[in-house]
């Protein structure tokens, strides 16, 4: 696109020499203050609607060309078709009158209609827009009279049945459409680019069009034609512009992304190896206690000393495999799997827990739960960490209440528990690994399961609400070859982590 | 009486072990590194060695690797704090992989399953 200089000054003369010669000079001197008005009121819209409008308000104003209606027709963006765009004009000659008469008493009246418009935005006249609307002509329909027109670069009048210049016959649709042959036709165009077609009519008063005003006209179009490169250059431009900060956003949010994930790298790898090295002292400490605690006799008064160490120990070697495991997490491997099995067997595994701690268990198991592609241990492993975390949540015995559904594609398990809660405070951080609100935890439960969830493609939200309890939902699309498939093709989801 | 290698890096583990399996009835050769864990199989041939992996020096599994070379059949546990050994195929040729834990039951579960499988073929 070229940017628009602003042209025409000869022809403005031209017109200015031509009219003062039959006309009266105050008619014409109105004329081109209209003239004047819609050049300022379009270098100041950028949009491409307004600056239409002031154009057709223009050619319509009784004190400029005053003519009864204005339509504009524009070759659509696919340049595929010239299409009716916008129309200005009353449809009965009263209210044309009506119209513009409180407007002639002062002076044009018009710079404040323009200014108006920004606030009040478009009115749209009824009938004239009803007529511009059925304009769709294909530009491949290169006989019609008005691509004929917009491809020549040059207006047409008709007088006596023929179109002059042209001398092409007046098309008989253009004037049963417009209910009129008192009309003028002129292209609207930017250097070798034809943007459409301005048809100014007097189809109300029926006043005959004269050649100035014709002219007159065309410098209207040429304003229109750079107007609307500049709204299109100016909505490129700032399609463009916010492309530019929305990539930017991107960038930056990836690069906070990578941060963290190198960070808790890190953090992971000396976790691991802290882990180890403690390891082979929990060994021997615990080892050795045990050893000392088979020698003790019964009615040793140490040996409930002795006995805390082994337990203690065992406590800390657990934490320990937590930690080793959540560094092993990498490599699943998906099979299919019946979900509601796995919480079965799983659930046989902390049945002497739950029962310690005076914990009801509710099961709702979807009796029909298709199969799932996951891997069964990083599963269990998620599973495991949320029934003992909603354990942990009610110390004083409580509800726990495990479900699985069958959706279209996915399936949901909920673990929902009566417990604690878990304060609003601690939600964002609810998954970062080493978080915790418990005074003997790893602070990684969650990390783990938010981890096994990513692994599976799947999505993980929770609601909780403090003293009433709080429930996790893992959601697993079903696909028929597992979540590798699903990684590849939709990235997008695998963010989408909803978190309440 | 069936005797066991324990190769080992860490003294009180070596203790430990020593203590532990010579209660469970077998005669015990400790060794805190490959290389005398190779010379002691040179004098003498246990009839199953436990193996730690990381030791400075020569590691268990590159000893294992020698000791399978040079004194094929003997039969070796790899006792490690280690879970990533597993994945690691030189570890296949181990009898048994075992985690090391203060909680010695695993260990001597698998010494008896491995000198059971060992007697009977």
């Amino acid at each position: 696109m070229t940017p628009i200089t602003n042209g025409g000054l000869g022809m403005v003369m031209g017109v200015v020499q031509s009219a003062f010669s039959g006309v009266s000079q105050e008619r014409r001197i109105a004329e081109l203050t209209v003239l004047y008005e819609v050049s300022h009121a379009l270098q100041k819209t950028v949009d491409e609607d307004k600056a239409l409008h002031t154009i057709l308000l223009g050619l319509t104003h009784g004190r400029g060309l005053g003519f009864n209606r204005a339509f504009i027709l524009l070759v659509d963006s696919d340049e595929r078709h010239l299409r009716g765009r916008l129309a200005v004009g009353p449809s009965t000659l009263e209210e044309a009158s009506s119209f513009w008469q409180p407007m002639r008493d002062t002076h044009s009246g018009l710079g404040e209609l323009l200014s108006s418009l920004s606030q009040t935005g478009i009115k749209r006249d009824l009938v004239a827009n009803e007529i511009v609307s059925r304009f769709d002509i294909p530009l491949s329909e290169t006989d019609h009279p008005l691509i004929q027109i917009m491809r020549s670069h040059e207006s047409c009048l008709p007088i006596n049945g023929i179109l002059e210049p042209s001398g092409l016959p007046v098309p008989e649709t253009l004037v049963t459409l417009l209910g009129t042959s008192h009309f003028v036709v002129t292209p609207i165009y930017l250097a070798d680019r034809d943007l459409g077609v301005i048809i100014a009519d007097n189809a109300i008063s029926r006043a005959p069009i004269d050649m100035t005003s014709l002219r007159l006209l065309e410098i209207y179009a040429q304003q229109a034609g750079a107007a609307i490169q500049n709204t299109r250059l100016y909505k490129e431009l700032t399609e463009k512009i916010s492309l530019c900060e929305n990539a930017n956003l991107t960038l930056r949010e990836n690069q906070y992304h990578l941060l963290r994930a190198e960070r808790l790298s890190v953090i992971g790898k000396m976790a691991a190896l802290l882990a180890h090295e403690i390891r082979t002292p929990l060994v021997s400490i615990g080892g050795f206690a045990r050893r000392l605690l088979r020698t003790m006799a019964t009615e040793d008064g140490r040996r409930e000393e002795m006995e805390i160490i082994v337990s203690e120990v065992s406590r800390l070697e657990r934490l320990v495999m937590e930690v080793l495991g959540y560094a092993r997490l990498a490599r699943p491997e998906y099979k299919p799997l019946d979900i509601n099995g796995l919480i079965k067997s799983m659930m046989v595994t902390m049945q002497e827990e739950i029962e310690r701690n005076l914990i009801k268990t509710v099961y709702h198991l979807a009796p029909d739960l298709p199969l799932a592609q996951v891997d069964e241990s990083q599963l269990r492993q998620a599973l495991m960490n949320l029934v003992t975390n909603a354990i942990d949540a009610m110390p004083s015995g409580g509800t726990l209440r495990i479900e699985t559904s069958a959706g279209e594609d996915s399936l949901e398990i909920g673990v929902s528990d009566t417990g604690s809660g878990i304060s609003h405070e601690h939600w964002d951080k609810l998954f970062t690994p080493f978080f915790t609100t418990k005074v003997m935890g790893t602070g990684l439960g969650l990390a783990i399961v938010s981890q096994v969830i990513e692994n599976h493609c799947g999505t993980l939200r929770f609601e909780s609400i403090p003293d009433q309890g709080t429930s996790f939902h893992i959601r697993l699309a079903l696909h028929p070859e597992g979540p590798q498939a699903l990684s590849a093709t939709s990235l997008v989801g695998r963010d989408q982590k909803v978190r309440l | 009486m069936k005797t066991i290698l324990v190769v080992d890096d860490d003294k009180s583990l070596r203790r430990l072990y020593k203590s532990e399996l010579e209660a469970e009835g077998y005669g015990i050769m400790l060794a805190a590194d490959g290389h005398q864990a190779m010379d002691l199989v040179n004098s003498r041939m246990p009839d199953l060695v436990v193996m730690d992996i990381r030791m400075p020096g020569m590691d268990g599994l590159e000893t294992m690797g020698r000791l399978l070379r040079e004194h094929g059949g003997v039969p070796i546990i790899l006792h490690t704090a280690y879970s990533c050994y597993q994945d690691d195929f030189l570890a296949w040729a181990a009898e048994g992989y075992v985690i090391k834990s203060a909680d010695l039951e695993p260990l001597k579960e698998k010494i008896r399953d491995v000198l059971h499988e060992h007697s009977t073929t």
